[in-house]
């Protein structure tokens, strides 16, 4: 019970705290009370009566669209129930790139904030954004494997990007997306050019807007090239502003761009017209390709979702594939070395929780992954995906964490009262054995799921 | 809202879905039409664009007259795609001549409102006419696919009718 209330509260305090402290905020329309006078309409009239408003009874006011759910402050909160026993003890040392080392790791660190967050802006993988909504403040533990990255990104710096084409690889739950996560935050903060592609899932799962293109014959995706380009311009502004093109650009139903423009006005070209959003992506990436000023790092998670069948239907109900859609295929391009930028790295994460697009045979073979079903030398593998997994390299992230990686796990969650019942050396190692080391089962299914008092 | 041959389609709702308010019209041939007017799984209705309309109703109002539809090239891996300046006339031309015949498309025998009401009412009338067992039991207004009478048969005996209107 006592378990419960203290949940609740601290939970509650969560959800009502103010975004200046929790930056991710929830907008949504809940149900609203019905107003006075307002029927509600009934679900079923049952077997006589015809669906719609019952006779003499008015029609139900409309709902109020603009209502968001939006937290209280924390000033507005005076009642004691949101009041905590114990002051707020997480604190952490913000991750800056020159004390990444060895001897940082196993060490908690905490990601700083401002306005111009990658993560923020790009967004996050589902997994991650829930976590850093239940902790007080952005963070992730630094482990081995995030050095052998970091210290990959290092040398990537000096090289074209098709030399550094690394997939995190690993089971579910090991630290992939995070792993990503800190590279990303690594790069922005070495003043790199960032692209972050957090669920390319979201490419290929036919929820944004489609339309065959007679130039490029493939697919556009202007919705979500606008998007990208918005959030790419967002985040790196400052860099951008420094860049410029070198030759003249053709864009459709307008004159050429002159070479020796901003690159922030070519991009801005793609933001006024929605349309020509594809094609500015495309010119941009081109432009940062040649440049030798700033590195740029292409991060993309979920990236098995890049070579499969995609969930768009061409007008002929046949199933597009994921590269004669434009996002994937530029995406695949850089990935595959088939473009590639002056100084720079491709990294990708692979999802296996995700079961709507698994792993697919091609990308395994590339990366020398177990394929979980039946396969042999009569299987069908497509020449076209085979081609885009060219000499991608494999970085395993290692299923356990090490006992000192898990024990900064825990004191993170400990101190920002994730469990009640006050940290000891029996919970940590219980939760530990029953997760096998395995971070996401450490946290979720171990920590937070515990009704130990 | 968006009015299409008569049916209102609610601004909130998914088009995949709404489109199965036409009566003929269920979720997969809705899901077949979205996929010929290159409509997205995700997208709503206020969402559509005003060509996108007028093409759904342009081909509602007459399924089976429509233009049937080329099969577009797709870009190979090794495929340059032309500078942005070509001409849309050039880009025509030669997509028309690289674009593959059209398959059967199921699309468009389909039959909605009034002409699908027409079938089943004429369907009932064809076994009435014959003076089958199927047309006597429409006659007597009860069921005909060999349910319950002693119980229930609510359903038959409100609805089944020898001018059924479907």
């Amino acid at each position: 019970m006592l378990t419960c209330s203290v949940r609740c509260q601290r939970a509650s305090r969560q959800l009502f705290a103010s975004s200046s402290t929790n930056p991710f905020v929830q907008t949504r329309s809940y149900a609203s009370q019905p107003k006075k006078g307002q029927v509600v309409k009934q679900a079923s009239q049952g077997f006589k009566g015809k669906k719609g408003a019952l006779p003499g009874q008015a029609e139900p006011a409309k709902k109020d669209k603009k209502m968001a759910f939006q937290p209280l402050p924390v000033s507005q909160l005076p009642h004691p129930l949101f009041e905590s026993d114990r002051p707020d003890t997480l604190s952490l040392q913000s991750f800056h790139p020159e004390m990444l080392t060895r001897i940082v790791e196993s060490q908690a660190l905490k990601f700083p904030h401002n306005d111009n967050d990658p993560f923020r802006i790009f967004g996050l993988p589902r997994n991650i954004l829930v976590e850093y909504r239940l902790l007080s403040k952005p963070c992730s533990v630094i482990r081995s494997v995030t050095i052998d990255a970091i210290n990959k990104l290092d040398a990537a710096s000096e090289k074209e990007s098709w030399q550094s084409r690394v997939i995190f690889t690993g089971p579910q739950g090991c630290g992939k997306s995070f792993l990503l996560l800190q590279a990303m935050q690594y790069c922005n903060a070495r003043d790199w050019l960032v692209l972050y592609i957090p669920r390319a899932t979201s490419l290929v799962n036919s929820t944004t807007a489609h339309v065959y293109d007679m130039r490029t014959r493939t697919y556009l995706q202007p919705v979500f090239a606008y998007q990208t380009l918005q959030r790419f311009l967002k985040v790196n502004a400052p860099k951008l502003e420094q860049l410029r093109t070198q030759t003249d650009l053709e864009i459709e139903r307008r004159p050429a761009v002159p070479a020796d423009t901003p690159l922030v006005e070519l991009i801005n070209i793609g933001l006024k017209d929605q349309g020509l959003a594809p094609t500015v992506l495309s010119a941009v990436l081109e432009v940062i390709g040649k440049q030798t000023t700033f590195p740029m790092l292409l991060a993309i998670d979920d990236f098995q979702a890049l070579y499969g069948k995609s969930h768009y239907r061409d007008q002929h109900f046949s199933a597009i594939k994921s590269y004669h859609l434009s996002m994937p295929r530029l995406l695949l391009e850089y990935a595959s070395g088939r473009k590639s930028f002056a100084r720079g790295a491709v990294f990708g994460a692979l999802s296996m929780s995700n079961t709507t697009f698994p792993l697919p045979l091609e990308l395994c073979e590339a990366l020398s992954l177990e394929y979980d079903r039946p396969y042999g030398p009569y299987v069908k593998r497509s020449s076209e995906l085979v081609k885009y997994t060219h000499r991608l390299e494999k970085l395993a992230v290692p299923n356990s964490l090490t006992i000192p990686e898990a024990a900064s796990v825990f004191d993170v969650w400990m101190k920002d009262r994730a469990v009640p019942t006050k940290p000891n050396d029996e919970l940590f190692l219980s939760k530990y054995s029953e997760a096998s080391g395995n971070a996401r089962a450490f946290v979720w299914k171990g920590l937070l799921s515990s009704i130990s008092t | 809202m968006v009015h299409v041959l008569g049916v209102q389609l609610p601004d909130y709702q998914y088009a995949r879905f709404a489109l199965t308010a036409f009566y003929g019209i269920g979720h997969k041939t809705a899901h077949r039409l979205c996929a010929r007017l290159q409509i997205h799984d995700k997208c709503k209705v206020r969402s559509l664009t005003p060509h996108q309309i007028t093409e759904l109703a342009a081909f509602l109002s007459s399924p089976s007259t429509s233009i049937p539809l080329p099969r577009m090239p797709l870009a190979s891996l090794s495929y340059k795609p032309p500078p942005a300046s070509t001409p849309l006339a050039v880009l025509k031309e030669e997509t028309k001549k690289l674009a593959k015949k059209a398959w059967a498309d199921p699309l468009r025998n389909i039959k909605i409102e009034s002409e699908a009401r027409r079938v089943v009412k004429d369907n009932v009338a064809h076994q009435r006419m014959i003076g089958s067992y199927v047309g006597k039991r429409h006659a007597m207004g009860l069921p005909v696919r060999g349910q319950n009478t002693q119980t229930n048969a609510r359903t038959a005996k409100k609805l089944n009718r020898v001018d059924r209107r479907g």
